[in-house]
């Protein structure tokens, strides 16, 4: 069962012509994942190296790829969390770095604190020699034309906010039981400046402990954020529900309570994972035995051996 | 109103007017108060928590009970939250704050934003105001200028106290793992509430930690580790070390013991113990339950807090210590 890598590219209704992107790039974040995991790294190896791939992807809603903000500017939120000791770092509303993750992972390694902001998360990025990046950089045509779009009068912004509500994010157990999450996000088109979504919120954007397992999640944020999504998916496993039924359940009670949709994947510390969702689509990849297993719309499950995907 | 909370009446009637009791508890932060600072604190308590509670006996909404209640620390110099909070390793103010009601889980939050006297408040507006949950640093103060909330000056938020006390430690490496109950590690202030609809609410307000690195969010603003409210379960505020208090999301955690049908009591202890051997963190949490139920509870030297029920102060500093007095307005 072990070791096991699942990824996710966000939650929401992804648009048909971009649909088969998204599903190449979680495949190939998730066999980045878990080549890492057989070469003998760690599960926070893993997730942070898929998660990179992801922020580093332009059809993704994090790092490069980012939405915009209502003033035009990608502020970036993530945070990693290590099921072993707890420990994790996070960062928000991060500006001019190629991927959060990473930043998130020194916040947790080279500071005594869980999550740095703003201004003060880009001087701890300076003072670790993480280079700086133009803006520029980090924007795609498509997240300027949806940014411009979203400025029109007419512009419906919640309904736009479905194109592309989603985070990417990954889960993972390495060989020896350790189970990590990373998530990483531009958060939500045109949130004013400074918002803070659930992402970089230990709890609710993800959560890993050892004795339980990790979460990592997308959708609406604020709804996730009220029901700290990962932390309740876990006091069910804690229960003793499978991760599936956990899954489902804290999904479920987020839609009921607070009329909020999204998606998870998760793992338990034994190996078993699930990829669920409540909104219409959520782009994932599972790789475990040599096999990878993906899908887009819900029911949907392909699987592919990763041996193939190791050649090409 | 006040015979309607009276002692004495018997359960029933309240059932049956479907009026249950207001409680307000309140914290000052769970560290190693000094002496020097002992009564200050649980004065300052003892008046947040009155302040809270007349709210309520107005017909105020728990939520307008955590407020007025943790604003009356924020304004009280002893305290580490708006006025009185400690500086950052540049010697800067930037202060955290964390709202939630729990009959819609709706919450507020500002993370770092600074010259803002009463932080909690502009968590608040965040949660009115705006479609988002939490607002960081300089665009929580964009959003404070853009809704008329005055801007202050730093020097009218730092004592000279807080000043002396940065110039001493400002030689100390930051960010080096420091124990918890170092002298100079000054805390949290927060305040839990259920009223007379049975609605639950809670809040938080710091400064952080001394030294702190610039940009350090700490649990206060953290939905479900500074604080959480559920009508379902209750209300919860948490202080203490907040790295330990982010890593087993304390506020949540407390709450699903309740939901697993602990008391508020058995649940705060059971958590913070689980923080003390899992992470090796000390702190405290407050924490109120629909029905009226309540409880303090801390695992660091000393804790101030104290709490209205049935037109009684309740009130503390160390542990299992308990005074009792009439509440008076």
């Amino acid at each position: 069962m072990l070791p096991v890598v699942v990824v996710h590219g966000g939650a929401g209704h992804i648009p048909k012509e971009r649909s088969e992107r998204s599903t190449e790039g979680v495949c190939s974040a998730a066999r980045a994942g878990y080549i890492i995991l057989q070469g003998g790294g760690s599960s926070m190896d893993a997730v942070v190296g898929a998660v990179t791939e992801l922020e580093n992807n332009p059809n993704f809603n994090a790092g490069c790829g980012s939405v915009l903000n209502v003033k035009g500017d990608v502020e970036m939120d993530a945070i990693v969390m290590d099921g072993k000791s707890l420990g994790s770092g996070a960062v928000s509303a991060v500006r001019n770095i190629a991927n959060p993750i990473q930043l998130a992972r020194l916040v947790m390694d080279k500071t005594s604190h869980v999550c740095l902001t703003a201004e003060g998360a880009g001087q701890f990025a300076r003072s670790m020699g993480v280079p700086e990046v133009p803006q520029e950089s980090l924007i795609t045509e498509y997240s300027r034309m949806r940014w411009k779009k979203n400025l029109e009068p007419e512009a419906n912004p919640v309904e736009f906010q479905m194109g592309k509500m989603g985070t990417v994010g990954a889960v993972a157990v390495d060989s020896e039981g350790n189970v990590a999450c990373a998530t990483s996000t531009g958060g939500i088109l045109n949130k004013m400046e400074g918002r803070v979504g659930d992402t970089p919120c230990v709890g609710c954007g993800g959560y890993a402990d050892n004795s339980s397992g990790a979460v990592s999640t997308t959708g609406h944020g604020e709804a996730i954020m009220k029901v700290i999504l990962a932390r309740l998916i876990l006091f069910h496993m804690e229960q003793g529900q499978s991760v599936e039924a956990a899954s489902d359940l804290g999904l479920a009670y987020m839609k009921s309570r607070v009329d909020g949709l999204g998606g998870v994947v998760t793992v338990d510390p034994q190996g078993h994972w699930a990829a669920r969702f409540s909104s219409g689509q959520m782009a994932w990849a599972a790789a475990q035995k040599d096999t990878l297993h993906y899908g887009l719309y819900t029911g949907e499950h392909f699987t592919q051996s990763t041996e193939m995907l190791l050649i090409d | 109103m006040a015979e309607r909370f009276s002692p004495d009446q018997n359960r029933e009637d309240q059932k049956k007017d479907l009026k249950m009791s207001a409680v307000v508890v309140v914290h000052g932060g769970a560290w190693a108060i000094p002496d020097e600072l002992a009564k200050a604190s649980v004065d300052g308590v003892k008046v947040a928590a009155c302040e809270g509670f007349s709210v309520l006996k107005r017909g105020g909404s728990a939520l307008d009970a955590v407020e007025a209640a943790v604003r009356a620390m924020e304004d009280n110099i002893v305290f580490n939250a708006g006025h009185g909070a400690v500086l950052n390793a540049d010697g800067e103010m930037e202060l955290d704050a964390i709202i939630m009601d729990g009959r819609t889980l709706g919450s507020g939050a500002v993370s770092s934003v600074k010259n803002i006297a009463n932080p909690v408040t502009l968590a608040r507006a965040v949660m009115e105001k705006t479609a988002h949950v939490m607002l960081t640093s300089r665009g929580a103060n964009l959003f404070a200028e853009s809704i008329g909330t005055v801007t202050v000056p730093t020097d009218t938020l730092v004592t000279e106290y807080e000043r002396k006390e940065w110039e001493k430690r400002k030689n100390y490496v930051t960010g080096v793992m420091e124990d918890f109950n170092a002298q100079w590690v000054h805390d949290t202030v927060g305040a839990v509430a259920v009223d007379c609809a049975g609605n639950v609410a809670s809040a938080t307000s710091t400064g952080g930690i001394r030294n702190k690195m610039v940009g350090r969010v700490g649990d206060s603003p953290i939905i479900g580790s500074g604080g959480y409210a559920d009508n379902l379960s209750g209300a919860v505020s948490c202080t203490g070390h907040g790295e330990s208090i982010l890593k087993v999301t304390l506020a949540r955690l407390i709450l699903s013991h309740v939901e697993q049908g602990r008391s508020v009591a058995d649940s705060s202890q059971l958590s913070l113990q689980y923080m003390a051997d899992r992470v090796r963190g000390a702190g405290g949490a407050i924490v109120v339950s629909p029905s009226g139920q309540w409880a303090a509870t801390f695992t660091t030297d000393r804790m101030a807090w104290a709490a209205v029920d049935q037109d009684v102060l309740w009130y503390g500093l160390d542990p299992k210590e308990r005074f009792k007095e009439q509440f008076s307005q």
